[in-house]
C-alpha cells in the first residue's frame, strides 16, 4: 500500500478487457447499501404496529426509534421486549452483512490478488443477510402467532424478498466473478491510485448524500395525503392535488400572498440598504486615529456572533415591560406610566426587523469592504491628490469603483436569495399581535408543516421555494457572466 | 504614511467638521452594539431588589454574584450546557476533521471522477430540500431526540471544505512531491505535511464551527421536541424567555435554606438575564482569538472554489 501502488504494477488492471459481472455485483452491492436508509424496503417491519419510518438502519440500531409508536401493546404485555430486541439482532446481523457486502464492492477495485480476497466478503456478506432474513421470518412468525396478534396487525414485509433477492444476486456475481479470476496473481494486493483516493473520499461522500441528497427523496410527501404515522400508500397518493390546492383554496391563497408580501418586504428593504456596508468601510476609512478604527471595527462585530434567541433576550433587556428604555423612562425621566412594551407591538415591524439585521449584521458586511479598501492601490490616491482631487473625489473617483465588482457578487447573492430570509429572526421575534406580518415564507413553512402538522402542503411550498431558489440563483450567475465575464458561483 | 501627512497640509476646517461627524457617527453606533450586552451583564451582578425596580441602568449598584451560583438550580439548565458544550467540542472536532480530509483529497486530481464529486459538494450550499424535507429524513434515519442529531449532519460542512481545498491549493505541491518519493503513504502525507501547514484555516473553520455550535436553535427546535434534556443552550433560553409564568417556580432544589434564599432572591427577569449572559459569555471570551481570524477566513471565501 506504500509508494510503490503508484507504480505500473496497477496498470494490468486497467488493461484488462471490463468484466460485466463483476461490474453488476459492484452495482446490486450498491444499491443494496442504500437500500438501508429506505423504510419502504424495512425487512424488519414485519407488522404494520411498527414505525414506518424506521428503516433497516434504524430497525438495527436504535431501540428508541423502533419501538415508539408500540407503547401500549408493549404495556399490555401482548408482546414482549425480547422481540424487539431478537427483531433488531435479526436486523443487526443484515446490517453487518450489507457492511461486509460493501467492503468487498470497495476492494474489487483493487488487482487481481485483491479482488480475489475482496470478492470473498461479499459472499460470506450475503450469507450473513440470509441468516438475519431468516431469524427476522422466524420473529415474524412467532409474532404473527401471538395470542393478541391481530392487534398488532403483524405483516410479511416485502422488504425480506428484497434483501433475500439482492443477496442472492450478491452470492452469485461475486461467486462467477471470483471463479473468472486468472489463477495466477500478483504477489500484493494493490490498488490503482485513482481509485484509493475515490475509497478515502468515500465516506465524506456518503455524509454528503445522506444529509444532502436524500432529503431531497422526501420531496415524495408532496404527492401523498399524509399525516407523520401515516403510510404512504397508493390509496393516499393524491398527485398534484397539494400543488393545485395551494393556489385554488382561498385560505392558503392568501395566506402565501401575504407571506410572500412580507418576504419581499423584508428582502426588500434588507437589499435596498445593502449600501450601508459600503459607506460604513468608507467613512471608517476616513478615521484617522487607527486606535480607534480598531475599536470600532471589534466592538460593532460581537453582535454578529450571537444568535437570534441571544439577540431577542437583548431586546428583551432593552424594550420590554420593564426593560431599560421603561426603568430609564420611569427613574430617569420620571415619567409615571412608562411600561409599553415595545416588542409586542406589529407598528413598523418591517423596520425594526431591519433595524435588528443592521444592528446585528453591518459591522461584520462592513468588513469585506474594509479589506476591498486596504486593498486598493495607494499610487491611485497619490496621482489623484497630485491632480488636485480633494477627499471627496478621492472617495467618489477611486475608493467606491474599487469596491462596486464586491458589491455587485454580493447585490446578485442577495437577490438570488430574496425568498429565503432564514426563520430564526422572525422565529424569535413573532407573537400574536404580529403574526400576520413578521411571517416570512421560512417561518410559514415552519408554522404549518411542524406546528400544524401538514407535511404536504408545506412539502409543496418547500418544492416552490427550492426551484424559484436554483431559478434565481442560476439567472443572477448568468448576469454575473454576461455583465462581468466572471460567475459568482 | 505619506497619504495621512498630505492630508494633514490640506485640511479645510469642512474637513475638521467631517472628521468629528464621523466620530460621532461610529462613537454612537459602537456604544449602540456594546451597551445592551453591559446593561445585561451589570443587571445580572446587582442587588436583585434594585433590579426589579429598574434602578440599575448604567452602573451596577450592590455587587454580588451569587446570581450565577444560584442558577445551578435552575431547573433542565444544567443539561442543556452539558449538552451544548458537548455538541460544541465533539461537533467541531469531527468538523474539521472532516473538512480537512476532504479538502486535502479533492485537490487530488488523480482521483477518480474528482470533479463529479466536488461539484456534488459545492451544489448543496445552493440548493437545499427545504426545511420539512430535511425534517422528514432525520426522522427516517432515527436522528429525533437523539444526540446524535447534533453531530452527524453538522460533520459535512461544504463551505469548509472549499476554505481548506483553497488553501491548501496554496501550499507548494514540492513538499508533497518530496514527500511521496520517499515513500509517504497518502495519510501520511496529510498527517506529517497538510495538517500542520493548513493550522491557521483549520483554526479559523473550528473556531467558526464552534461558535456556530453554540449558538445552534434550529435543530433543537426541531428535532428535540419529546426530550427536553437533549434541548441545546439557546433553545433552553428561548424557552425562558417565552416563559411569561414565573420563572422561579423553576427553581428546584432537594429543599433546605439554599432554595428558599434562591427563590426569595431570584425574579423570573433576573434568571432570564443571567441565563441570557452566561449564554453570551463563551462568545466573548472567544470572540479575540475569533477577531485574528476572521478577515483571513472571510477573503478566502471570497476566492472561489
Amino acid at each position: 500500500m506504500q509508494a510503490n501502488a503508484v507504480l505500473p504494477a496497477g496498470r494490468t488492471v486497467a488493461k484488462e478487457k471490463p468484466n460485466h459481472i463483476l461490474r453488476l455485483c459492484r452495482l446490486l452491492v450498491l444499491v443494496t447499501g442504500l437500500m438501508i436508509f429506505f423504510p419502504q424496503v424495512n425487512p424488519g417491519r414485519i407488522m404494520l404496529k411498527i414505525n414506518e419510518n424506521a428503516s433497516l438502519f434504524t430497525t438495527a440500531i436504535s431501540y428508541e426509534t423502533l419501538t415508539n409508536s408500540v407503547g401500549r401493546p408493549l404495556r399490555m404485555e401482548w408482546i414482549l421486549p425480547w422481540h424487539f430486541h431478537m427483531l433488531m439482532l435479526g436486523a443487526a446481523i443484515v446490517l453487518v452483512g450489507v457492511l461486509l457486502c460493501c467492503v468487498g464492492g470497495c476492494m474489487s477495485l483493487g488487482n487481481n490478488r485483491m479482488k480475489r480476497t475482496g470478492l470473498l466478503f461479499p459472499l460470506i456478506g450475503s450469507v450473513a443477510v440470509g441468516g438475519g432474513l431468516v431469524l427476522i421470518c422466524h420473529m415474524q412468525a412467532l409474532v404473527a402467532g401471538l395470542e393478541k396478534a391481530d392487534k398488532l396487525e403483524p405483516i410479511f414485509p416485502t422488504g425480506i424478498w428484497v434483501f433475500a433477492v439482492a443477496a442472492g444476486l450478491i452470492f452469485l456475481t461475486a461467486l462467477i466473478s471470483l471463479l473468472t479470476l486468472p489463477k495466477e496473481v500478483e504477489e500484493r494486493m494493490e490498488m490503482e491510485e485513482k481509485y484509493r483516493l475515490f475509497l478515502m473520499f468515500l465516506p465524506v461522500l456518503l455524509l454528503a448524500f445522506i444529509f444532502c441528497y436524500l432529503p431531497i427523496y422526501g420531496w415524495r410527501f408532496a404527492f401523498f395525503d399524509y399525516k407523520i404515522g401515516d403510510a404512504l400508500t397508493a390509496e393516499n397518493f393524491v398527485g398534484f392535488k397539494w400543488f393545485t390546492y395551494l393556489f385554488e383554496n382561498a385560505a392558503t391563497r392568501s395566506d402565501l400572498v401575504r407571506v410572500l408580501r412580507n418576504t419581499l418586504i423584508m428582502s426588500g428593504l434588507g437589499i435596498a440598504t445593502s449600501w450601508l456596508p459600503i459607506a460604513f468601510a468608507v467613512l471608517l476609512a476616513e478615521v484617522r486615529s487607527t486606535k480607534f478604527q480598531r475599536l470600532v471595527q471589534t466592538l460593532t462585530t460581537i453582535p454578529n456572533f450571537i444568535s437570534w434567541v441571544l439577540v431577542y433576550a437583548i431586546a428583551f433587556a432593552i424594550f420590554s415591560t420593564d426593560g431599560f428604555i421603561n426603568s430609564f423612562l420611569r427613574n430617569v425621566c420620571n415619567v409615571a406610566g412608562a411600561n409599553t412594551d415595545y416588542l409586542a407591538s406589529a407598528d413598523g415591524i418591517w423596520v425594526k426587523m431591519l433595524l435588528w439585521g443592521t444592528w446585528k449584521g453591518l459591522g461584520w458586511s462592513a468588513i469585506v469592504y474594509i479589506a476591498g479598501i486596504a486593498g486598493i492601490d495607494q499610487q491611485l490616491y497619490e496621482a489623484a491628490k497630485v491632480d488636485g482631487a480633494n477627499r471627496y473625489q478621492c472617495i467618489w473617483h477611486i475608493t467606491i469603483p474599487g469596491l462596486v465588482p464586491t458589491y455587485c457578487v454580493m447585490l446578485l447573492m442577495s437577490i438570488a436569495g430574496i425568498l429565503s430570509n432564514g426563520m430564526d429572526q422572525y422565529l424569535v421575534f413573532e407573537n400574536a399581535l404580529n403574526k400576520d406580518v413578521i411571517e416570512v415564507l421560512d417561518l410559514y413553512v415552519y408554522n404549518i408543516g411542524i406546528k400544524q402538522g401538514l407535511i404536504p402542503i408545506s412539502t409543496v411550498v418547500g418544492v416552490f421555494k427550492s426551484v424559484i431558489g436554483v431559478t434565481l440563483l442560476f439567472g443572477a450567475n448568468g448576469i454575473s457572466k454576461a455583465i462581468r465575464g466572471e460567475s459568482i458561483i | 504614511m505619506s497619504k495621512k501627512v498630505q492630508n494633514h497640509i490640506a485640511r479645510k476646517p469642512g474637513d475638521y467638521l467631517f472628521d468629528g461627524l464621523i466620530y460621532l457617527l461610529f462613537g454612537l453606533f459602537t456604544i449602540l452594539c456594546v451597551f445592551p450586552f453591559y446593561y445585561l451583564f451589570i443587571n445580572t451582578i446587582s442587588d436583585n431588589d434594585k433590579v426589579v425596580s429598574g434602578l440599575v441602568n448604567f452602573y451596577p449598584i450592590g455587587l454580588h454574584f451569587n446570581n450565577y451560583i444560584a442558577l445551578k438550580d435552575v431547573a433542565d439548565l444544567g443539561s442543556s450546557v452539558i449538552v451544548t458544550v458537548a455538541r460544541t467540542v465533539i461537533g467541531t472536532a469531527l468538523m474539521v476533521i472532516v473538512s480537512a480530509w476532504a479538502g486535502y483529497l479533492v485537490t487530488k486530481q488523480k482521483m477518480w471522477k474528482r470533479s463529479l464529486w466536488y461539484r456534488a459538494l459545492v451544489i448543496t450550499m445552493y440548493f437545499n430540500a427545504g426545511l420539512i424535507p430535511w425534517y422528514m429524513n432525520m426522522l427516517m434515519l432515527g436522528l429525533t431526540d437523539n444526540f446524535l442529531a447534533y453531530i452527524l449532519p453538522g460533520m459535512i460542512a461544504p463551505y469548509n471544505i472549499i476554505l481548506v481545498k483553497t488553501y491548501i491549493e496554496s501550499i507548494p505541491g514540492s513538499l508533497e512531491e518530496s514527500a511521496v518519493i520517499d515513500g509517504a503513504s497518502t495519510l501520511t502525507v496529510f498527517r506529517k505535511i497538510i495538517l500542520p501547514l493548513s493550522v491557521p484555516i483549520l483554526a479559523t473553520i473550528s473556531i467558526f464551527g464552534a461558535v456556530g455550535n453554540w449558538n445552534s436553535f434550529q435543530d433543537s427546535l426541531l428535532l428535540m421536541s419529546n426530550s427536553p434534556k437533549l434541548y441545546t443552550l439557546q433553545h433552553r433560553l428561548y424557552v425562558y424567555l417565552n416563559q411569561s409564568s414565573n420563572l422561579s417556580a423553576l427553581v428546584s432544589g432537594s429543599g433546605g435554606l439554599s432554595t428558599q434564599a434562591a427563590q426569595n432572591m431570584l425574579s423570573s427577569k433576573v434568571i432570564k438575564y443571567t441565563v441570557s449572559m452566561v449564554t453570551i459569555i463563551p462568545i466573548l471570551l472567544v470572540y479575540p482569538f475569533m477577531q485574528r481570524y476572521f478577515v483571513k477566513g472571510i477573503m478566502l471565501g471570497a476566492v472561489k472554489g
